[in-house]
């Protein structure tokens, strides 16, 4: 990750967060913060409208994504208080670049935390571990999707070095 | 001095002992009858006098000759002077008594978005009772703007000829975002009566209740009933107050606001300022509706839609011992007094002028402006705004405090130019005075100011430079 290392402030703060591997178990505790995503995308764009079916579809795609080598499942589990309760999630995949070098890219496809999580240094956090289990299977760049007009995720990616590689444009037809 | 909202006068309810439905049903169709006929005079009178406000010159004009004095050429060596110093404009101009009442109309009372040209009678009676009131000169200026960003550089673009702006009636949430920016952009004071005035008022009618009931803010729990721009703001200054803010909890037509509600995400982007009260309040997490909110709540603040029975005895029931209940909705509280007492609430507030305790922004704004103004202040910061409630309850505690007295009424006006008084102190402590007066000093220009406008009115009756209110029809009649 391109400031890996460089000594973030949250470094010095452990996160109010346990994060490990999500497992079967986590589903019913993640479908919900996915879809709570997907719905705060909608609010940046109408060509976002969540399907109805989102929920199933949800409930498959990271079932299938916990048994893919190619994927990452982290779950954020609260303490204290939230002992054992999933309060946040990271799912990215690993995808084959057939035409340029690295040629694998991380994809960070969904990063979501409750709000109370949030402002604490957690998505950091989160962020820094994915990258990690994405170089670990072999991917030589990370890269986050999100709704263009998210200026929030904009700037919170900005700060860690990120900057725009490719733009996707849409119209309704 | 007339009542800020026309609403009809009936019988004062507290007597009865049992509320029956047919009874309110039929005194709601003697109130809807009396708002009706109001109305049509409104309408009539409106058009004997050809609005409510005109100009009129402050100083004498002995001769043509005196306008080479008030205009050309004499007006120009004060132009230069102010070119040369910019803040001579509030010595030698008008400015430093003027106000701009701005609205979009995108929310006007309970009438909704009825846009800038049907907002004017409204701002219009503003500007009144400013002047009545607060001895405020204040235009009215509805703008016509297609979004908030033209509101806020047309604004700006005013501002050279005004000492504060107030801005009235605009929807929200885009109210928030458009009173913080101007307080930032502009160097004169901004007000946001709708959230201000309204919150201001609550708040010193909570104070005096829990005054009359022997409890402190610092340890009651409270639930505001509807999220709109008043209890947003009532919830943040009850914050600065010390009041618990996990024993603060929101309520709107979604239910509890909590930090993990299914809309906080979309709250996130559309309404900051009611997130970030979500992160804050409700430490206890309650969710769902009202009713488990509410269980063994102080103090319920409803300002919500004017929907009946939105506030229900059984709530009441379920608060703490002596629980304090404003209700705010106008023209019908979510609780009729009466049925709120019986019930057994020790405290009712609406915001209403024919039941004790009106909860009544007239109460506040007058007087903030007159403070603000004469401090010259660059900025109403909530400090100013909690002193002006502060002051306002202690108003009310000189004529002694009871269930029935919580709040000044407006006629007890010897307490105006005190919140004047304190809220040009407030400034000056603060440091955003540029008018660093005493407090006796900002008292008497007060008095002063704040009591010439009714002998203004009176005086103009007697020379029959007002005409009188016709008795009887009108009709078409015009005064001129």
């Amino acid at each position: 990750m391109a400031d890996e290392g460089k000594g973030h402030p949250a470094d010095a703060v452990a996160p109010p967060i346990h994060l490990r591997p999500a497992r079967e178990a986590d589903l019913g505790a993640i479908v919900p913060l996915l879809l709570r995503l997907k719905r705060l995308n909608e609010e940046f764009d109408p060509l976002l409208k969540v399907r109805e079916d989102a929920e199933r579809q949800a409930r498959d795609i990271v079932r299938s994504h916990l048994a893919d080598p190619k994927a990452v499942v982290l779950v954020a589990e609260g303490l204290g208080a939230d002992r054992d309760k999933v309060v946040g999630f990271v799912r990215a995949v690993v995808r084959e670049r057939p035409f340029y070098v690295p040629e694998f890219e991380g994809v960070i496809v969904d990063i979501y935390l409750l709000p109370l999580y949030r402002r604490k240094g957690v998505g950091e956090y989160l962020l820094r571990e994915v990258s990690a289990a994405l170089k670990a299977k072999g991917a030589g760049v990370v890269t986050a999707e999100f709704p263009a007009q998210n200026e929030i995720a904009v700037r919170f990616y900005a700060k860690r070095g990120f900057r725009p590689i490719t733009s996707i444009h849409a119209r309704s037809l | 001095m007339a009542e800020t909202a026309p609403v009809p006068t009936a019988a004062p309810r507290a007597a009865r002992k049992r509320p029956r439905a047919a009874e309110d049903a039929e005194v709601d169709r003697q109130r809807e009858g009396q708002t009706e006929l109001l109305g049509r005079r409104a309408i009539e009178l409106s058009r004997f006098y050809g609005g409510k406000i005109e100009t009129v010159p402050k100083v004498p004009v002995r001769s043509l000759h005196d306008f080479s004095l008030w205009y050309t050429p004499g007006v120009a060596a004060v132009s230069r002077a102010i070119q040369e110093r910019p803040e001579l404009a509030f010595e030698l101009t008008g400015r430093w008594n003027t106000v701009a009442i701005v609205t979009d109309g995108s929310r006007v009372l309970g009438l909704g978005d009825i846009g800038p040209r049907a907002a004017l009678p409204v701002m219009e009676g503003k500007a009144l009772l400013f002047k009545f009131l607060g001895g405020v000169d204040a235009v009215p200026i509805p703008i016509q703007v297609g979004s908030p960003d033209a509101f806020l550089s047309t604004v700006e673009a005013l501002a050279p000829a005004f000492g504060g702006i107030n801005l009235e009636d605009i929807a929200s949430p885009k109210c928030f975002g458009i009173l913080e920016e101007l307080a930032q952009r502009l160097e004169i004071p901004v007000w946001h009566d709708d959230q201000l005035g309204t919150a201001a008022a609550t708040v010193a009618g909570v104070l005096n209740a829990l005054a009359t009931t022997g409890r402190s803010v610092r340890e009651i729990r409270t639930v505001l009933l509807g999220a709109g721009a008043a209890n947003l703001v009532t919830a943040r200054l009850l914050l600065a107050l010390g009041h618990p803010a996990g024993q603060l909890a929101l309520v709107d037509h979604r239910g509890v606001l909590h930090a993990e509600r299914e809309d906080v995400d979309e709250l996130m982007v559309r309404n900051p300022w009611k997130y970030r009260l979500a992160l804050r309040t409700n430490g206890g997490g309650r969710t769902g509706s009202l009713e488990s909110a509410i269980a063994g709540a102080d103090v319920v603040v409803a300002a919500s839609t004017p929907v009946p029975g939105t506030l229900r005895p059984e709530h009441v029931r379920a608060m703490a011992p002596h629980p304090i209940v404003f209700a705010l909705a106008n023209p019908v509280p979510e609780i009729w007094p009466d049925v709120a007492r019986a019930a057994g609430a020790a405290v009712v507030a609406t915001g209403r002028s024919d039941f004790p305790n009106q909860v009544n922004n007239s109460l506040v704004f007058p007087a903030v402006f007159r403070g603000v103004l004469d401090a010259r202040a660059r900025s109403i910061p909530d400090e100013i705004v909690l002193a002006a409630a502060r002051e306002l309850a202690r108003g009310a505690e000189r004529k002694g405090l009871n269930a029935h007295h919580i709040l000044p009424t407006m006629e007890e006006t010897e307490v105006f130019p005190n919140v004047a008084a304190a809220v040009g102190d407030a400034a000056v402590s603060l440091g955003v005075a540029r008018h660093r007066l005493s407090h006796e000093e900002f008292l008497d220009r007060a008095r002063t100011l704040m009591g010439r406008p009714a002998r203004l009115v009176r005086t103009l009756a007697r020379a029959h430079l007002t005409a009188p209110v016709p008795r009887g029809p009108i009709g078409r009649r015009r005064s001129v």
